[in-house]
């Protein structure tokens, strides 16, 4: 076989036990999209162009509850800023690759392909000298895990735009996404510095439901930010 | 929100994510961001869902809304008590759900 696309099936393989993890959140995002009014090929779309999953469940949620389009742009843009993290841990294994290899890999760069992706990177060292044994082709790797992921992605929407398509009204399906915030928010809390976040981020969101356009819904979120971080030096100060 | 304006909404943020993303992999030189940024990032996720339920469970119509006989509180309690226990997300949603139909039953 051809050794890249020998390399791109190992990413695929070691990518796969992921997409049962990754599937309901499809499916819950495309039945959410419905639930709150958007047309179908604008959410399939949406899956291609963001391609984030906690983001697009936020889009969908502030959506159903009547948000503006600044305080949906503000949240969406924070969540995902930890993608510049990601970006940055990356970027000393693709420097030498062409630009649109760097493109491409960068929109594959999700959660899942990542944690997947990296751990490539860090277990395998790269060939040495150039033209000496074998190239580099874990690039090939990246390829085939964030192919992976994205192919699960896209169907899994779709599969979730044709269930809640067929789903009454009065089932209150769209309950199912605060219901996986709830999910994702009790593994988060585990941690102190989560907990403080997320109780002054709940607190401030009723103080200050008043706002226009669900802003005090971004306010929020950046007072829960500041006391998780507060919280996180008080912490780690009592430890000294 | 019309049409129009959710797809430029759409647009933006999908810009902005592939922004963040090629940010290192093929627009700045620096190999480090300040450690306030991995600081943040760690609280973005906790408090951005914590403020949307808060918001679904007790906001109608711009007005906070804390009522007993409310059966949405009360399953999301449910789920909540599940997640602490389970850990499990499909199994959070099911029970959750689940109250949810009993709830509006019995309320």
């Amino acid at each position: 076989m051809n050794p890249k696309f020998a390399e791109f099936l190992a990413g695929c393989r070691d990518e796969a036990p992921l997409q049962l993890g990754v599937m309901p959140f499809g499916m819950l995002y495309g039945i959410g999209a419905l639930a709150a009014g958007l047309p179908a090929w604008i959410a399939q779309l949406a899956s291609a162009v963001v391609f984030a999953g906690a983001a697009q469940l936020v889009i969908v949620q502030m959506l159903a509850a009547g948000a503006g389009a600044l305080p949906i742009g503000l949240t969406a843009g924070l969540l995902n800023l930890r993608h510049m993290l990601y970006s940055v841990s990356m970027a000393e294994h693709l420097r030498h690759l062409p630009r649109r290899w760097r493109l491409l890999l960068a929109y594959l760069l999700t959660d899942e392909a990542y944690a997947v992706a990296i751990l490539r990177y860090r277990a395998t060292p790269p060939p040495e000298g150039a033209g000496a044994g074998s190239p580099d082709l874990r690039h090939w790797y990246f390829l085939g895990c964030g192919f992976t992921l994205w192919l699960t992605w896209q169907l899994s929407t779709a599969a979730g735009l044709l269930f809640g398509a067929s789903v009454p009204a009065g089932w209150d399906i769209d309950f199912a996404v605060p219901l996986t915030f709830i999910a994702l928010l009790t593994l988060l809390m585990r941690e102190r510095a989560g907990q403080a976040a997320a109780l002054v981020a709940a607190l401030a969101a009723l103080a200050l439901a008043t706002l226009p356009y669900k802003l005090g819904l971004v306010a929020a979120i950046l007072l829960g930010l500041f006391a998780g971080v507060w919280a996180t030096r008080l912490g780690r100060e009592r430890g000294r | 929100m019309s049409l129009e304006a959710m797809l430029a909404l759409l647009a933006a943020i999908g810009i902005v994510t592939f922004l963040y993303r090629y940010a290192m992999i093929g627009l700045f030189a620096k190999r480090s961001l300040p450690a306030w940024l991995h600081a943040l990032c760690r609280h973005i996720a906790p408090a951005s869902f914590a403020a949307l339920t808060a918001s679904e469970l007790f906001v109608h119509g711009g007005e906070v809304v804390l009522a007993l006989a409310a059966p949405k509180p009360w399953a999301a309690l449910v789920a909540a008590l599940v997640a602490w226990r389970t850990g499990n997300v499909l199994a959070t949603i099911g029970a959750g759900m689940a109250a949810l139909y009993l709830f509006k039953n019995l309320f």
